[in-house]
């Protein structure tokens, strides 16, 4: 368990690296590095002001969606939950896409990543609201379920009544996903809530280790399922809240990670939450690279690689585990 | 009753307007292997529920008054929906038994509860993969790992192979001689009669009878409460219940 989780953050560090090494501008690996160390000239700019931020943001989006994925797979007990399917992400780029067709999104940059911020804290907050008091699972999807409905009709309208071809486009191009032309303010803006939502959700591992043996039995071993759904909610939307914030919708990896690494954690829902926050870091590192390599000249959108490359990945893993159960 | 590891005092449990459960009080001291009979829908099922606080209860229960970290150190509950989500290792899911302890196991007590209920050649694989009837033995050797004082069990050994009942109910007998106490749902009269120092009837939510198997299981009651008709016999090894027909004659249902 410990060599999976340093062979992780070992794959994670070399894929930062690389994501720092790897753009247009022409400069060496160590020109790059030093560029980055000193900040002097036009390397270090492009260093510190784009390159850096780039890499930081990958890894804070990757981990929260590969953490946000494995707990709620955990906590529903189903290989198929992430946090999509409460709401969370639908309700974040429902904000974003509010903030662009308004026009507001080009009064400061800060605008665009808070509206979805706050559309997902709203989003959670009618989950709880609606889903009503103690640890029904039930419910709370069906809230769920509800709101992102909502949220991707409000979306649709949004971009119906939009003022300008060029104004849908915009926002049709930011809801594939992105890491491009991000700064640092971005990464300020996303870490205190990858961090604090992602607090939250690793200290969930030994109540959803209990789940394991359903809500009965997990409530009897002392497990309080109407506090970790709370947490789960709460933690979940500031993450992925901010994920989607400052990168738009990345798809498939709070799907597919936490399926890739269940066998290598024993299926222990409670190790998978770090090993999954570092397989989601790699991932959306790797995908960022490959964005960059494989069309350096156009603007190929990081969620549409990561659900091209997840999307046959994930019928290759159903198949294989189809052959194992039967 | 001081030293009582449960104690029930008028618990009863409304479902839909209508009592599923009335008027239960009863205590659980060291040393008992209680078993609770009674017909479908008797109400065995959310008695120990209403016990442990998981289902809203009027009346009281010791166990439900405890925080939830506490009432796991004092019991251990083992539901009847035998649910494994993951497929976690035989000894690992023994061992979330341990996690009310902070899954401290410096006493072996999952090494101890896998061979309890003989799964040390199954220990390593997937419990998913085994057979309905493994999989109940390896809950039940998740509920013993847990060693809290009392264990409250739902049908433990419905599915089990004869040979695993048995083998069950003498290891809930071993856990009562060391001192804890089980409470355990059982349909087979025969084992609850052999296996269980007393037995709890339970019918339409209420307790019709509570005392020691030769006490409870008279024909009158097992003809008015089961529909059977049956008898009860000291063997050489201990009582012997044995089911005869259906109460009123032995024609086949309309059907």
């Amino acid at each position: 368990m410990r060599g999976l989780l340093a062979a992780l953050a070992g794959l994670v560090a070399v894929l930062f690296v690389a994501s720092l090494l790897i753009g247009p501008a022409p400069a060496g690996p160590g020109e790059s590095l030093r560029a980055l160390a000193t900040g002097e000239g036009a390397m270090g700019i492009v260093m510190r002001e784009i390159r850096l931020p780039r890499a930081l943001l990958a890894v804070l989006v990757g981990a929260a969606l590969g953490l946000g994925g494995a707990a709620f797979q955990g906590w529903l007990r189903n290989p198929l939950a992430e946090p999509g399917l409460i709401g969370i992400s639908p309700a974040a780029a429902l904000g974003a896409v509010v903030a662009l067709q308004t026009g507001l999104a080009a009064l400061h940059p800060l605008v665009l990543p808070g509206a979805a911020l706050a559309f997902a804290a709203v989003a959670g907050a009618l989950i709880l609201a609606l889903a009503g008091r103690g640890g029904a699972t039930l419910a709370l999807i069906l809230a769920g379920i509800a709101v992102s409905a909502l949220a991707g009709a409000l979306t649709s309208l949004a971009l119906s009544l939009s003022p300008n071809p060029f104004a849908a486009a915009e926002a049709v191009f930011w809801m594939l996903g992105s890491l491009a032309d991000r700064s640092m303010l971005h990464v300020w803006i996303a870490a205190p809530f990858v961090l604090a939502g992602a607090a939250l959700v690793l200290r969930l591992g030994p109540a959803l280790d209990a789940l394991s043996l359903g809500e009965a039995a997990a409530a009897a071993l002392g497990v309080r399922l109407g506090a970790v759904r709370l947490q789960l909610v709460v933690g979940t939307a500031a993450m992925v809240g901010a994920a989607v914030a400052v990168a738009g919708a990345v798809g498939f990896v709070g799907l597919v990670v936490p399926h890739l690494l269940r066998g290598a954690v024993g299926a222990r829902p409670g190790r998978l939450l770090p090993a999954s926050a570092l397989g989601g870091a790699a991932m959306v590192l790797a995908a960022d690279i490959a964005v960059r390599v494989i069309a350096p000249e156009r603007d190929l959108k990081l969620g549409v690689l990561t659900a091209l490359v997840g999307a046959p990945f994930f019928l290759d893993l159903i198949r294989r585990n189809r052959g194992a159960a039967g | 009753m001081s030293g009582a590891l449960l104690r029930l005092e008028g618990l009863g449990v409304r479902r839909g307007g209508r009592a599923v459960l009335e008027g239960v009080s009863l205590s659980v001291a060291p040393g008992e292997v209680l078993g609770l009979i009674g017909p479908n829908g008797a109400g065995k099922t959310t008695l120990l529920q209403a016990a442990l606080g998981l289902v809203p209860a009027t009346g009281t229960s010791s166990l439900a008054s405890l925080t939830p970290g506490a009432r796991a150190r004092a019991a251990a509950y083992l539901p009847q929906a035998r649910e494994i989500a993951w497929p976690l290792a035989v000894a690992d899911v023994v061992a979330l038994g341990r996690l009310p302890w902070g899954r401290l196991d410096a006493g072996g007590a999952v090494g101890r509860a896998l061979a309890a209920m003989d799964l040390g050649p199954l220990a390593a694989r997937p419990a998913t993969a085994l057979s309905g009837g493994e999989q109940a033995r390896v809950l039940i050797a998740r509920a013993l790992a847990q060693e809290a004082p009392l264990i409250l069990a739902d049908e433990p050994v419905s599915g089990l192979d004869p040979a695993a009942q048995i083998r069950a109910m003498l290891v809930f007998a071993g856990r009562a001689a060391a001192g804890h106490a089980v409470v355990a749902s059982v349909h087979d009269l025969g084992l609850a009669a052999r296996h269980c120092t007393r037995l709890v009837l339970l019918h339409l939510g209420r307790v019709v009878a509570d005392g020691p198997p030769a006490e409870v299981l008279t024909p009158d009651r097992v003809a008015a409460v089961f529909g059977l008709r049956g008898r009860l016999e000291d063997g050489p090894e201990g009582a012997v219940f044995t089911t005869l027909g259906l109460a009123g004659g032995g024609a086949a249902p309309p059907w």
